[in-house]
């Protein structure tokens, strides 16, 4: 069994990556222990609202890595350890039985060469899934700079692989992940969509990556803006078919002169999540949500900021519109769309029939007519107050000592 | 009038048949606060009408029975007014009213079925087995509704080698896989002596429990949302934090 001061070391590195999800698999039991479940099970919930669906673990966070963003990178002060393949294993399977798992997230620190990190995580799933018969969820990280014959064979363990692409831009990464290179990165992820798709058109049996791709990166420790960060999301979706691209925002566990001294925003990487379902499940485009160089409104989500600047769409009549036009109204999500979808074959709807439905009215009934009637305000200005009610004033910014104001430099050389 | 019935299929199928054209009609299998001067009957179930009854909501909507068996299963105190408006609903349009989420009936039902459904998935999560000196399971449950049973599919399939028990500890029944068969039985209070390494694991799973949180993220009032303080009794990474 593995200490518990080994478990803590080892969490403790892996738990600031973002993607815990157990989706996407259908895997069988053969014979062992564990079954993938398509729609993913949160089994517990930690006080920072996120849930435990993974044993998310490193086997070893001893790295020889520098980058600046880092816990584990190579110059750092922290207590390092490794942990054996067999003790990932019997870990994950006694953790499993319990119910406390739906399977693991492991991945690596850059122990001794990026080969021998990726050959020990291979190593250790491979055991998981022919010794010990284990067939729940399994979700590796990609090493870059490994071998891409280790890539191949981890895939053919694993349900989801990830390679993260860590900052959003070349540049960013070269200042702050020196050892990692955009190749190093892109090419196993494009390598492994190449050999999905073969293993798929080729009908075998068996599994390659049947949860797909994923891919993080960290908000707010480079200057990046928004439109940049969708553009690459959108671009990673369509070119390079990943199922998921996460958001990290970045908090400042380490100092160093190349990062900002305090952490984004949560608002932020909310917003990024948001516009990013609006790519996924609403029919939108990256070019629609935000200009190339403009930020997303931290107190306007994007599909409202989005309607208040194309109101020749709005209101539209909730019992003619079409579902992709539904799905753009603010307040109306997925699961309402669908609902007014079916209950309209029955009866003419009315504002009041929405409300018995739950459909969420307070922004949507500025943009919908209900039976011919519309409830809401047609006056921009007004409709933007009425939407950002209670939020942060738009434009307001927390005065800064350092930052000369116009009127006050004018009252200083006396030209008022 | 107040129709009691004991909450089974056939015998709210009875009461359905007697209540149907009664327009004051309350359906109850719990105890009811009665009215000054209310009437009651308690409605006993009659397999033969019961039957019949099924068959005939079955030609309007094939899928009606497994509406029916999650209404009963639920917890909620109004699920039998809820059960009854939905029935009344579908015998009066004669064809099926899933969809007609502007009736207050069909809504309600949804939305009632929708709760049942979203505990069972909640407890595929949330069920914490503990091993026994045997190697078997034992994972005692306190759920809102009656679900014990709706849970054995899913631990069967990733459990196939593993005997285990779901008790529910509120409605004194246990949903059993032998590692074959699978069967339900009443189980007041099960004595169950547990395996050498069980203490060892949980504590190892608060430990990563405890390493996972990112403290200076304290968000306490979503974890509460998804995972209800009410479900955190037999959770070991949970229960250090019950008062």
């Amino acid at each position: 069994m593995i200490s518990e001061e080994k478990l803590q070391i080892l969490t403790e590195s892996a738990k600031y990556d973002v993607s815990c999800s157990s989706s996407g698999s259908r895997r069988k039991n053969e014979g062992g222990i564990g079954n993938g479940y398509a729609a993913g099970c949160c089994h517990s919930f930690t006080p920072d609202g996120r849930c435990i669906s993974l044993l998310k673990i490193l086997l070893s966070n001893d790295c020889i890595f520098r980058c600046k963003y880092c816990m584990s990178r190579a110059d750092a002060d922290v207590p390092r350890a490794t942990a054996t393949p067999e003790e990932i294993c019997t870990l994950v399977m006694d953790f499993y039985k319990r119910n406390y798992i739906e399977g693991l997230f492991l991945s690596s620190a850059v122990v001794k060469s990026p080969d021998y990190a990726m050959e020990q995580l291979v190593r250790t799933v491979k055991m998981l899934r022919t010794e010990y018969n284990f067939h729940g969820y399994i979700h590796v990280k990609g090493i870059p700079h490994a071998d891409s014959l280790l890539a191949h064979e981890a895939a053919k363990y694993a349900d989801r692989m990830s390679y993260n692409i860590e900052l959003p831009s070349e540049t960013s990464l070269k200042l702050l992940a020196p050892q990692k290179s955009k190749e190093s990165l892109l090419l196993p992820m494009k390598q492994l969509q190449r050999e999905t798709l073969a293993f798929r058109a080729e009908k075998r049996k068996g599994y390659f990556l049947p949860a797909g791709q994923t891919t993080q990166m960290i908000i707010g420790a480079s200057p990046e803006p928004d439109g940049q960060i969708l553009r690459l999301t959108q671009s990673l979706y369509r070119a390079n078919g990943l199922k998921r691209v996460y958001y990290s925002s970045y908090v400042p566990v380490v100092q160093d002169s190349l990062l900002p001294a305090v952490g984004a925003k949560p608002m932020r990487e909310h917003r990024l999540y948001e516009a990013d379902w609006l790519l996924r499940f609403y029919g939108f485009s990256a070019e629609e949500i935000v200009e190339d160089d403009g930020n997303l409104s931290l107190e306007l989500d994007p599909k409202c900021a989005w309607a208040l600047r194309n109101p020749q769409f709005f209101p539209v009549e909730v019992n003619r519109a079409p579902l992709e036009v539904l799905l753009r109204v603010p307040g109306i999500g997925a699961r309402s769309a669908q609902k007014i979808l079916s209950a309209r074959r029955y009866a003419k709807l009315g504002f009041s029939d929405l409300k018995k439905m739950r459909v969420v009215l307070k922004r949507a009934r500025h943009f919908i007519t209900a039976g011919g009637k519309f409830f809401g305000t047609e006056n921009q200005a007004v409709l933007r107050g009425l939407l950002t009610a209670g939020e942060a004033q738009a434009g307001a910014v927390q005065l800064d000592f350092f930052r000369e104001l116009q009127a006050a430099r004018t009252a200083l050389t006396g030209e008022l | 009038m107040i129709y009691f019935y004991d909450g089974s299929k056939p015998s709210f199928l009875t009461a359905l048949l007697a209540a149907y054209s009664d327009d004051g009609a309350v359906l109850s299998s719990r105890s009811a606060q009665l009215g000054l001067g209310e009437k009651t009957v308690f409605v006993h179930a009659d397999p033969q009408r019961a039957e019949k009854a099924e068959q005939r909501l079955l030609s309007y909507d094939p899928k009606c029975m497994q509406d029916l068996d999650l209404l009963l299963r639920s917890g909620a105190d109004d699920r039998d007014k809820v059960a009854f408006d939905y029935f009344r609903l579908l015998a009066a349009r004669k064809h099926p009213v899933r969809g007609m989420l502007a009736e207050d009936a069909a809504a309600a039902a949804d939305d009632c079925i929708r709760r049942v459904e979203y505990e069972v998935h909640r407890f595929h999560g949330f069920v914490r087995f503990l091993e026994s000196a045997s190697g078997a399971l034992y994972a005692p449950i306190a759920p809102d509704n009656d679900i014990c049973d709706l849970l054995l599919p899913h631990f069967c399939a990733r459990l196939a080698q593993c005997p285990f028990v779901i008790h529910d500890v509120k409605r004194k029944r246990a949903a059993v896989y032998d590692g074959t068969h699978t069967f339900t039985a009443p189980l007041d209070r099960a004595e169950v002596a547990l395996s050498a390494d069980e203490a060892a694991w949980q504590e190892l799973w608060k430990k990563y429990y405890k390493s996972v949180n990112i403290p200076s993220r304290e968000r306490l009032k979503q974890m509460r949302g998804y995972m209800p303080v009410r479900y955190w009794k037999f959770m070991p990474e949970k229960l250090g934090d019950l008062k």
